[in-house]
C-alpha cells in the first residue's frame, strides 16, 4: 500500500457491483475523501450522474473485454474538471472469474489545456488569415475598379487633346512653320502613347479581376500556337523556334495563353538583331517552365525593376513597347501561387523561368533582387 | 435613305465638335441634331405633341450622360412603335464585356467605343456613316394612323 500511496497516478479497485474496494492516497487527496469513508459507496455516491454513468460504463467495458482498456476520462475534482488517461482491467480469481476492477489513472489535464490552446490558437490564426486575405481581395478590386474608372475617365480629354491638336494642324497650317507643325505632331504622338498606356492599365487591371479557373493547360501545344500567330504577323523574321514536348501544368488557359504569348513576343522582339534569332521553350527543374532567346538580353544589376509596370530597359527607340507585358504576366503567374524570375547577359540572351503553383522551383530565388 | 436625320445624343462639348468635324470631312451632310442629354434626347424624340416628334435616320448614343442614363434612353427607343427600328449605335468609352452585354441586351444595334486618335475617330464615322445612313436597309416606317385634326 505504501507504493501506491507514493505515486501520482490515481489508483483505485471496485468490485463487479461498482462498490469501491480500495483507493491511494492519491485519489483521496485529489476527491478529498478518505478510504474508510468509501467502503461500500460508488461512483454515484461520489460524483454526478453523468461521470458516474461513464465511469461504471467503463468499468463494464473491460469487465466484458477480458483484457486491460485503456481510455480517456474526465472527472470533477477539488482543483476543477480533470482528464486522465485510464487503464482498467479486471482482476480474475483462481476459477479465472473477474471479480474486481482495477483502474490506474494519469492526470493528463495539463497536457490537455495545452493541446487544446493550439487548436485554439491555430483556429484563431486561420480566422485572422481569412480576414487578411478577404480584406487584400477586397483592397485590391476596390485599386482596380479605382484604375478601371480612372482610366476611362481619363480617355475623354485626351481624345480633346489630341483632337484639337489635329485642328489646330489642320486649320492653321498656313500660319504654322515647319517646327510649330511637328512640335504639334509632338503633343499628338505623346497622346498616343498616353492613350496606350491608359490600355495597358485597364488591361492589367483585368487580368486581376478575370475569374481564374484551374484546368489541364496542354503548354507545347499553346506555345505553339501562340508562335504561329507571330510568324503571321511577322513573315519577314527568320526565327528558329524550339517548343519541347509534352510540357503541361494546371491553371487558367486564357491566363496562361496571355502569359505565353507576352514571353514569347518579348523573345521574338528582342531577337530582332539576331540571325538567326533563335527561342527554346523547355522545362526546367521541378515543373519549371523556361522561355530563352538569344537576344540582346538584359543588364542584370536592373533584374529588380524587370516586372514593374512600364519599367524599360532599353532606350524606347531600339525596342518599341510600353513595359507592361511583364507585369501583366507576372500577376498572372502570382495568381496561380506561382514564381517568375529571369536571368541574363548582356548581348547573350534572356531566359525567364516561372511555376504556375507554390510547388517546385527553389532555384533563382538568391538571383533576383 | 441619306437625306435622314442625325440625332447625336452627346454632352461632351468637344466630342460634339470632332463628330460634327469628322462627318464634313467624310463629305456626310445629313442634319445633324444635337442633344446634350438625356432629358433633351426624350423631349426631341417623346414631346407631348406626337406631330412635333423628331424620328431620325441614325441615332448616335453616348452611354454616360448626366441626369438620364444612357441606356435608358435606348431602352424607350426601343418600347416605342414609332422608334423601335430606329438604328442606334452606343458610343462609349469603355469596352468593358459587361457594358457590351448590357448595350445589346437592351437593342442597340451597334457598339463602339470612341477613339482616342482623331484621324481613328475620323475614320470611324466614316465607316459608321457610310454604312448606317447608305448600306444599311432601314425598317419600315410603321403606319400610324392619321387623327382627324
Amino acid at each position: 500500500m505504501a507504493l501506491l500511496d507514493h505515486t501520482s497516478a490515481v489508483i483505485y479497485m471496485r468490485d463487479l457491483d461498482g462498490r469501491y474496494l480500495l483507493v491511494n492516497g492519491e485519489f483521496e487527496r485529489l476527491f478529498d475523501v478518505r478510504r474508510d469513508d468509501l467502503v461500500g459507496l460508488t461512483d454515484h455516491d461520489l460524483f454526478p450522474q453523468e461521470v458516474a454513468d461513464n465511469f461504471r460504463a467503463n468499468d463494464l467495458a473491460a469487465i466484458a473485454h477480458g483484457r486491460p482498456v485503456e481510455l480517456e476520462e474526465t472527472a470533477p475534482s477539488n482543483t476543477g474538471t480533470r482528464t486522465y488517461v485510464t487503464v482498467k482491467f479486471p482482476l480474475m480469481d483462481d476459477d479465472g472469474e473477474p471479480y474486481a476492477i482495477c483502474g490506474i489513472s494519469t492526470d493528463i489535464t495539463a497536457r490537455k489545456k495545452a493541446e487544446q490552446e493550439v487548436i485554439r490558437l491555430n483556429e484563431e490564426l486561420e480566422e485572422r488569415v481569412r480576414q487578411r486575405t478577404a480584406e487584400l481581395e477586397a483592397s485590391t478590386r476596390e485599386l482596380d475598379a479605382f484604375a478601371y474608372s480612372v482610366s476611362h475617365d481619363l480617355r475623354a480629354p485626351l481624345r480633346s487633346l489630341a483632337g484639337y491638336s489635329e485642328v489646330i494642324r489642320e486649320d492653321y497650317a498656313d500660319m504654322l512653320d515647319e517646327t510649330g507643325r511637328n512640335y504639334l505632331h509632338r503633343i499628338e504622338v505623346n497622346t498616343g502613347r498616353m492613350s496606350q498606356m491608359i490600355d495597358d492599365l485597364l488591361n492589367l487591371s483585368r487580368t486581376t479581376r478575370a475569374a481564374l479557373r484551374r484546368r489541364q493547360v496542354d503548354i507545347s501545344s499553346l506555345a505553339g500556337e501562340v508562335v504561329a500567330e507571330l510568324r503571321e504577323s511577322h513573315p519577314d523574321r527568320n526565327v528558329q523556334v524550339s517548343v519541347a514536348d509534352g510540357l503541361t501544368a494546371e491553371g487558367d488557359p486564357h491566363l496562361i495563353r496571355l502569359v505565353l504569348h507576352n514571353l514569347l513576343s518579348n523573345a521574338w522582339k528582342f531577337t530582332a538583331r539576331r540571325d538567326p534569332a533563335v527561342i527554346d521553350v523547355v522545362s526546367g527543374d521541378a515543373g519549371v517552365l523556361v522561355v530563352r532567346d538569344n537576344g540582346d538580353g538584359f543588364d542584370m544589376r536592373y533584374a529588380g525593376k524587370l516586372f514593374d509596370p512600364f519599367q524599360r530597359l532599353h532606350a524606347a527607340s531600339d525596342f518599341e513597347g510600353s513595359g507592361i507585358g511583364l507585369a501583366i504576366v507576372q500577376r498572372i503567374v502570382q495568381r496561380h501561387g506561382g514564381r517568375i524570375w529571369a536571368t541574363s547577359d548582356v548581348g547573350q540572351g534572356a531566359t525567364f523561368h516561372f511555376t504556375l503553383n507554390s510547388l517546385g522551383g527553389t532555384a533563382g530565388i538568391e538571383e533576383q533582387t | 435613305m441619306n437625306s435622314g436625320t442625325i440625332l447625336l445624343v452627346e454632352d461632351n462639348p468637344d466630342d460634339v465638335m470632332f463628330t460634327l468635324r469628322a462627318f464634313k470631312r467624310n463629305k456626310i451632310f445629313n442634319e445633324i441634331v444635337v442633344a446634350r442629354d438625356g432629358e433633351v434626347a426624350s423631349d426631341l424624340l417623346f414631346p407631348a405633341n406626337e406631330s412635333e416628334a423628331l424620328t431620325p435616320a441614325l441615332v448616335l448614343l453616348d452611354v454616360n450622360l448626366p441626369k438620364v442614363d444612357g441606356l435608358q434612353i435606348l431602352e424607350r427607343i426601343r418600347s416605342h412603335p414609332r422608334t423601335a427600328g430606329l438604328p442606334v449605335v452606343v458610343l462609349t468609352t469603355s469596352n468593358e464585356e459587361r457594358d457590351i452585354v448590357q448595350s445589346y441586351r437592351l437593342g442597340a444595334n451597334s457598339f463602339v467605343r470612341k477613339p482616342v486618335m482623331f484621324d481613328e475617330f475620323v475614320n470611324a464615322t466614316k465607316v459608321l456613316g457610310v454604312y448606317w445612313l447608305l448600306v444599311n436597309e432601314p425598317a419600315p416606317a410603321p403606319r400610324i394612323e392619321s387623327h382627324q385634326q
